[in-house]
């Protein structure tokens, strides 16, 4: 054992200690945290016994030890809060416009904050609603794909099953499977979706019913609705015990009656359901023994686990599946593992996890929300700062009397702090009401989310308390520091310099106007981009293209018969899939066994000419020959990715079968633009998996023709729904957004000139009425109003032209880097946006300043020297 | 007890000065509470108990010798008052009547 007294405790405790504790009670403290130490030191090791010392140092944190606790307390708060509403309450009032320009620029700003929070508190709160959510699990597999490994949501149809009997653990499986099925009530037919799913789905996921037990899922004859299906087919009225028909596929028309509703799903979701019948109904119709094959994916595979650390061992002994995957069936879905993702953050991670059943409405373009709503709240509170600091001058007195009365300079920081922060309260109110009636109305469609502010949600609350403090202390903290630093006797004098030189309230304004130079430039490249996004071809015709859907082979050639007939009809072609509806992929393998993931389409011989689409190498597909079953026509992007300088002729392997290329398209977008082209290629489908029919039309008789489809469908198939449209509008809630987005945009970037136009407003005219009289003597001396105007403007250049200095380049990079985020083909970018956003800003500065030398040029010469 | 404003932890604290006697400064207190009350417990907690008792006039205190161990710095050493002696004892009694009010019984 060593000396103790060879150590010493740590300083800087000590240090803080000397700060806070009281001087009389100084000595025997120190003493007893020394003597402390020391015997510490006996039982402990030296960084122990430090550590002890430092938090004993915290502890003794308590207020009958430290300084000046008491001090700050008036003996009467009460009355002098009341003084300070009055008082502000009167100044308010005094100047009635510049309160409302103030209140009104906080609360858009708070209510901007709000919606955000708003955002951000329904994105958290998504399929949270459910009981079981940390014991629930999605299955989920990784797959390398071209050598990335990728996570897939879908699972293998037999592994539900089989997990139910090998593992113990395992309290509930639910497999999903959704189907768009033609539902018959009555005479109404629609085609819906039908989600095929084990009785346990209720259970797991515990969506509450309406009407109805969750149990009588367990029975292959009953069916559960939504609330909105049941008010969709049955109105208000209670459907427990109707009659529903269902095709299904190959077991044909099958009856179900309704045994259960669900209660309106909670807004924040993205699991839900339309049609809930009992799994094996599956089995029936797709008697192709769809369940117990591996090559088969089903949507969703859920299970529920007593204890979550069991899922080791479960998948530890999934190893042997992979082996039954992996060897037997599937080469190509090459799985490397399972893994679980519990229900509680799917929605969360389901930006990584491909084709899972939480799906994410594509809003990448509302990542930028939060910032914009920061920007807002600093362009507010700089604005609040600049007015506040010259509405003061009209106070000053009222400051000096304060003083002369013993107020002391803490004083007057909470007096104008508790003005600020019920200044803000006011706004709080505002940005509240503005909220509800204006911006979440508005927001909603934009965003695509029901958003709500929830007032049970204790942290709305507690946001809003912050808010509150943040934005009262953060817009309100200058101005007091400022405005308490006068001297009264100087005051009264009139000798104080007031706002003469503040480089402060120059540098508020100079982030002002960088901040809206961003917005500004924003919105302008966004209106840009929309009409660029527009403009952008799709690599094919959609203008002269409608579609239909068609259920089978006899189906199509009945309307194809009939709308050749059809005098507006160019071209006709039927096809498994079809552009913008229904994509497949596939691997291919080439000879030097490489592997390429591509998207498929299976069409007939008149697709390629019926679409638009432009060969620009080989030839069309020939219907007659029957070599053709084994050709394909692919697009440039395929040919450059495979890195084919002769593709023409070019085989490779499908699965089994041996494909040659015979032609070459030039490249078209099979998805909306955020998404890149991705390799594509046609080949030929049988007749009997028609699934579509798409029609060229003459231009400009796009409606007609629709009518005239529509007509023949309800003449052809009475019970079946049409389900068809334009190829323009698939993708039209893509368009739509875009112009949404566009918008938003456009309203933010007014709001931040409105904004920024205040601060220099207030920022200039506190420069002015410092300097009545020295404009007013320049004026008696013969000085012209130009001269006044370049003495007034010469202030400002430097700050305009530096803060636009740094504002151009800034907004060019952000508003780059966010456009090359979201967009696969962004607009290429120039600084047109940029010098839009800056002739803006001039304009509505020079517009701020001269109204300001039209003051001084009327302004009183007499009123203006008798200033003291 | 309301009207003595003698909290729980405050009495203790006020018993073990009486018991300590000349050694009752800070530290010692420390000691001598944490064995009887086989729980550790900060110098703040004590101090600002001392001082508490000391603004309501249970407590007196002088400074004491210095120590090397304490780097120096002189002890201060705590005494009670009469006033304390007082409280403590209707607190005593006070609790005494009520054991002794309650029945046999509910003792087992």
């Amino acid at each position: 054992m060593k000396q103790p007294n060879h150590y010493a405790p740590p300083k800087w405790p000590l240090r803080l200690l000397r700060l806070f504790v009281k001087e009389e009670y100084l000595e025997e403290i120190e003493g007893d945290m020394e003597e402390l130490f020391q015997d510490n030191l006996e039982t402990l090791s030296y960084r122990q016994a430090r550590r002890m010392y430092t938090w004993e140092m915290i502890r003794l944190m308590r207020p009958l030890i430290m300084k000046n606790i008491r001090i700050t307390l008036s003996p009467n708060p009460y009355g002098m809060f009341k003084n300070y509403f009055k008082i502000s309450f009167r100044s308010l009032m005094r100047n009635p416009l510049s309160a409302f320009i103030n209140i009104m620029g906080l609360a858009v700003a708070i209510g901007i904050c709000m919606l955000v929070y708003a955002f951000i508190a329904y994105d958290n709160n998504i399929d949270q609603f459910h009981t079981h959510k940390h014991s629930v699990y999605l299955t989920t597999f990784f797959a390398d794909r071209e050598g990335t490994l990728q996570q897939y949501g879908q699972t293998p149809g037999p592994l539900g099953q089989m997990l139910k009997e090998d593992f113990a653990q395992i309290k509930h499986v639910c497999r999903i499977e959704d189907r768009n099925l033609v539902l018959k009530y009555g005479d109404q037919v629609f085609t819906e979706r039908v989600r095929y799913t084990d009785p346990t789905f209720l259970e797991m996921l515990t969506f509450p019913l309406k009407w109805g037990t969750s149990q009588s899922l367990a029975d292959v004859n009953s069916v559960i609705l939504s609330e909105e299906m049941s008010v969709k087919y049955f109105g208000a009225t209670n459907p427990i015990g109707e009659n529903v028909h269902i095709k299904l596929g190959n077991a044909g028309t099958k009856t179900f009656k309704v045994m259960g509703v669900a209660a309106p799903f909670p807004k924040a979701h993205a699991i839900d359901f339309d049609f809930l019948i009992n799994f094996e109904n599956l089995r029936l119709s797709e008697s192709d023994g769809a369940l117990h094959d591996w090559n088969t994916l089903v949507n969703a595979t859920l299970v529920q686990v007593e204890d979550p650390s069991d899922l080791k061992i479960i998948q530890q002994g999934m190893d042997k599946y992979k082996v039954l995957q992996n060897k037997e069936v599937q080469k190509d879905w090459a799985i490397s593992s399972f893994a679980f993702e519990p229900l509680a953050t799917l929605h969360k991670n389901s930006a990584q996890i491909r084709d899972d059943i939480s799906v994410d409405p594509p809003i990448e373009s509302l990542v930028a929300l939060p910032v914009i709503g920061m920007f807002m709240l600093a362009l507010a509170c700089f604005n609040y700062i600049n007015i506040a600091l010259v509405s003061t001058t009209k106070r000053l007195k009222e400051i000096g009397v304060r003083k002369v009365i013993g107020a002391n300079r803490v004083r007057i920081m909470i007096q104008f702090l508790v003005e600020n922060i019920s200044v803000t309260f006011f706004a709080l109110v505002l940005g509240f009401i503005l909220t509800i009636t204006v911006f979440l109305p508005w927001f909603i469609p934009v965003s695509g989310r029901e958003l709500e502010l929830n007032l049970i949600d204790s942290n709305f609350w507690v946001f809003l308390l912050a808010i509150l403090f943040f934005t009262g202390i953060a817009s309100g903290l200058y101005p007091a520091l400022y405005i308490s630093r006068f001297d009264a006797v100087k005051i009264f004098t009139g000798s104080v310099q007031f706002g003469k030189k503040n480089p402060l309230t120059k540098l508020f304004l100079g982030i002002q106007l960088v901040l809206s130079c961003i917005l500004i430039t924003g919105a302008v490249v966004y209106m840009q981009n929309t009409t660029f996004q527009t403009m952008r071809s799709w690599g094919y015709n959609q203008r002269d293209v409608l579609y239909v859907n068609i259920p089978n082979q006899s189906a199509y050639e009945h309307l194809q018969d009939k709308m050749l007939q059809n005098a507006n009809v160019r071209s006709l072609a039927g096809s498994k899939d079809h552009l913008g509806k229904k994509i497949s992929t596939a691997i291919i393998h080439t000879p030097a066994n490489r592997q390429y993931e591509v998207e498929q389409l299976a069409v007939d011989a008149h697709y390629v000419n019926t679409m638009g689409l432009q060969l620009s190498d080989g030839r069309n597909f020939n219907d007659q020959s029957e070599n053709d079953k084994h050709t394909v026509i692919v697009n440039e992007l395929l040919v450059k990715n495979m890195e084919l300088s002769n593709p023409i002729g070019h085989q490779f392997r499908i699965d089994s079968t041996k494909y040659q290329i015979i032609g070459v398209v030039k490249d078209f977008h099979t998805h909306s633009f955020y998404n890149p082209i991705r390799p594509t290629l046609f080949k030929l489908a049988d007749k009997k998996d028609y699934q579509f029919l798409s029609v060229q039309v003459k231009n400009g008789s796009q409606e007609e023709t629709y009518q005239a489809l529509q007509t023949q469908w309800a003449a052809l198939f009475p019970d079946s729904p049409f389900q068809g449209g334009y190829q323009e509008d698939v993708w039209g809630i893509f368009f739509s957004q875009l112009a949404r987005m566009e918008e938003f945009t456009r309203t933010i970037a007014c709001m931040a000139v409105l904004l920024a136009s205040l601060g220099l407003y207030g920022l200039v005219s506190l420069n002015v009425a410092g300097r009545v009289r020295e404009f007013s003597i320049r004026k008696v001396l013969g000085a012209r109003l130009l001269d006044l105007s370049v003495t007034i403007a010469r202030q400002y250049l430097v700050l305009i032209v530096s803060a636009l200095a740094i504002g151009v380049p800034v907004s060019y990079m952000l508003i780059h880097t966010q456009l090359n985020m979201m967009f696969a083909y962004p607009m290429p970018m120039d600084f047109s946006g940029v010098s839009i956003a800056v002739l803006l800003l001039v304009c509505v500065l020079l517009g701020v300043i001269s109204i300001q030398i039209r003051k001084v040029a009327k302004s009183n010469l007499v009123k203006g020297l008798k200033v003291e | 007890m309301k009207k003595t404003k003698l909290g729980e932890f405050e009495e203790l604290v006020l018993l073990t000065v009486a018991a300590l006697q000349e050694d009752a400064y800070g530290v010692e207190i420390k000691r001598e509470l944490e064995t009887r009350l086989k729980e550790k417990l900060s110098v703040g907690s004590i101090q600002s108990a001392l001082k508490r008792m000391e603004e309501k006039g249970f407590l007196t205190s002088e400074f004491g010798e210095a120590t090397q161990k304490r780097g120096g710095k002189r002890k201060r050493i705590y005494a009670t008052t009469s006033y304390a002696h007082q409280v403590l004892a209707e607190m005593r009694d006070i609790r005494a009547g009520l054991w002794e009010a309650i029945p046999n019984v509910s003792l087992t």
